[in-house]
């Protein structure tokens, strides 16, 4: 506990030298959270929309947007975003499958078919979707100037 | 970096050796609490992305906006009756107790309003209602004067999510109802906040905050519960022999007339303190004595026995008789 704690606070030191050592960050990284709607059209028929919630319902489906892109000169290599999932959401999968997760509050990482969870009695079951605490995704190309993507998962309200 | 290993989290290591620190580990950990109606209402959903990347300059870490939502208020409820079958009652009898239990199935704290219904068609009776009780001490049984009574808009119970009272619903029974009927009780309870169609949303209402909104079962649930009478009835059949003093058996002055009483109690349940009187005939007197219940003699003084003589009429009290039995009671008297 102890440890991650202090690699915490590091992570946060890091942050912080990494913000001010670049006034004009030249990544950006933007968060929005969409709820699907069912609406019914004029002629009865159904159909999904994204909104932009204030307010959900558990049961809501949820669709987290993160989107990147370089805005500076120089390339970043080693790229990767994390994402620790709000504790009232279950992750509900992603769009391209290529992230790994943790369920163990981001001390494992691997991909969720890969995992298992410890039951009390000392036994083990895979690991499911509900279980997942962070989500990351590794960029394996560098990201050159201008380059720019989204990344999208699912959740649904607890 | 991925690993493609089999992930055990470190409690499993430390419940051996360390209970405490595995229990600590354990609380730290775990999420939210599972509610069966989803996260408290008025909880943020605070998400923020972070992305590492390495610059010339080295190692850089970001994050994105905070995305802020809040989850709303769901106002569900369910009633169930915790009666084991149908309550048995007499005609006639007060204090039919009837047991409901009332779960908030939604995401918030929230008050219920209840009403006990006693005009439900399609039984035989209407009881009539007493009161409403709830069960302020938990034990999940009526204790009369221990128990608050409930009024409602004043003591409307507040429960939190999953969270369930017992309420009391205390009836009479009229008295004309006979053997066999049954009558319905039932009891409703509503989200205080609002009911309707599910999806109604009451702006604003909502714990935290956040809106309001019903539920699949609309914010109103209702339950019922059944009332039997158990009643006995009585049938009462007299006979009598006569002897007369010359070997026959005609009416004449000393003539001995022997009485006998049949009470037979049908139906179900049981007649309490059934007494069977009878007064002596104009014309005859009782001979001493001659008093007898279940074959067994009785004296004729007031006193301990069942029976009595009181110089007009006879008493014997049958105590509490069972549907399915008879009393026999015998008595001689001498024609004047």
């Amino acid at each position: 506990m102890m440890k991650s704690l202090i690699t915490a606070i590091i992570a946060l030191m890091v942050a912080m030298l990494g913000v001010s050592a670049h006034a004009a960050t030249p990544l950006q990284l933007s968060s929005n959270v969409f709820v699907e709607k069912q609406v019914v059209r004029a002629d009865g028929t159904r159909t999904v929309v994204l909104e932009k919630p204030n307010l959900v319902l558990p049961g809501d489906n949820l669709v987290f947007v993160v989107k990147y892109r370089n805005v500076g000169t120089a390339t970043a290599n080693n790229f990767v975003v994390t994402n620790p999932l709000p504790q009232a959401v279950a992750f509900n999968g992603t769009s391209d499958g290529t992230e790994i997760v943790s369920i163990d509050g981001g001390l494992k990482w691997g991909a969720l078919k890969t995992l298992r969870m410890a039951n009390t009695d000392g036994t083990s079951r895979a690991a499911q979707r509900g279980d997942v605490t962070h989500i990351k995704w590794n960029l394996n190309q560098p990201l050159t100037a201008g380059a720019e993507g989204k990344l999208i998962f699912r959740g649904i309200v607890k | 970096m991925i690993t493609d290993q089999t992930i055990f989290p470190r409690a499993n290591f430390a419940i051996r050796r360390l209970p405490f620190a595995a229990v600590a580990w354990a609380m730290l950990t775990v999420s939210s609490p599972a509610f069966a109606a989803g996260t408290l209402a008025g909880t943020d959903i605070d998400n923020i992305a972070e992305a590492t990347y390495d610059t010339p300059s080295g190692p850089v870490t970001i994050q994105s906006n905070l995305v802020r939502i809040k989850v709303d208020e769901l106002l569900d409820v369910t009633v169930v009756t915790t009666d084991p079958g149908d309550i048995t009652t007499a005609p006639g009898a007060t204090g039919n107790v009837q047991t409901f239990r009332i779960t908030n199935t939604g995401n918030g704290e929230e008050a219920f309003r209840l009403t006990a219904n006693t005009g439900i068609g399609g039984d035989d009776f209407d009881p009539t209602l007493t009161q409403i009780v709830l069960d302020t001490n938990g034990n999940g049984v009526y204790d009369p004067g221990v128990d608050t009574v409930y009024v409602a808009g004043s003591n409307d119970p507040l429960l939190q999510p999953d969270q369930s009272i017992i309420a009391f619903v205390i009836t009479s029974t009229p008295v004309t109802v006979t053997n066999g009927n049954r009558g319905t009780t039932g009891l409703t309870a509503v989200a205080v906040t609002g009911s309707g169609a599910p999806g109604t949303s009451f702006v604003g209402a909502g714990q935290g905050g956040g809106n309001a909104v019903v539920g699949t079962t609309g914010a109103d649930a209702d339950a019922n519960s059944f009332l039997a009478v158990q009643a006995a009835s009585l049938a009462l059949v007299k006979s009598a022999t006569i002897v007369d003093p010359f070997g026959g058996n005609r009416p004449v002055p000393g003539a001995v007339i022997t009485y006998s009483l049949v009470a037979t109690v049908s139906g179900a349940g049981t007649l309490n303190n059934l007494v069977l009187t009878d007064p002596i005939p104009v014309g005859t007197a009782y001979q001493t004595g001659s008093l007898t219940h279940e074959a067994a003699s009785l004296t004729d003084a007031a006193d301990a026995d069942a029976g009595n003589f009181n110089g007009t009429r006879i008493s014997v009290a049958a105590g509490n008789v069972p549907a399915g039995q008879t009393r026999t009671i015998t008595f001689r008297t001498v024609i004047q």
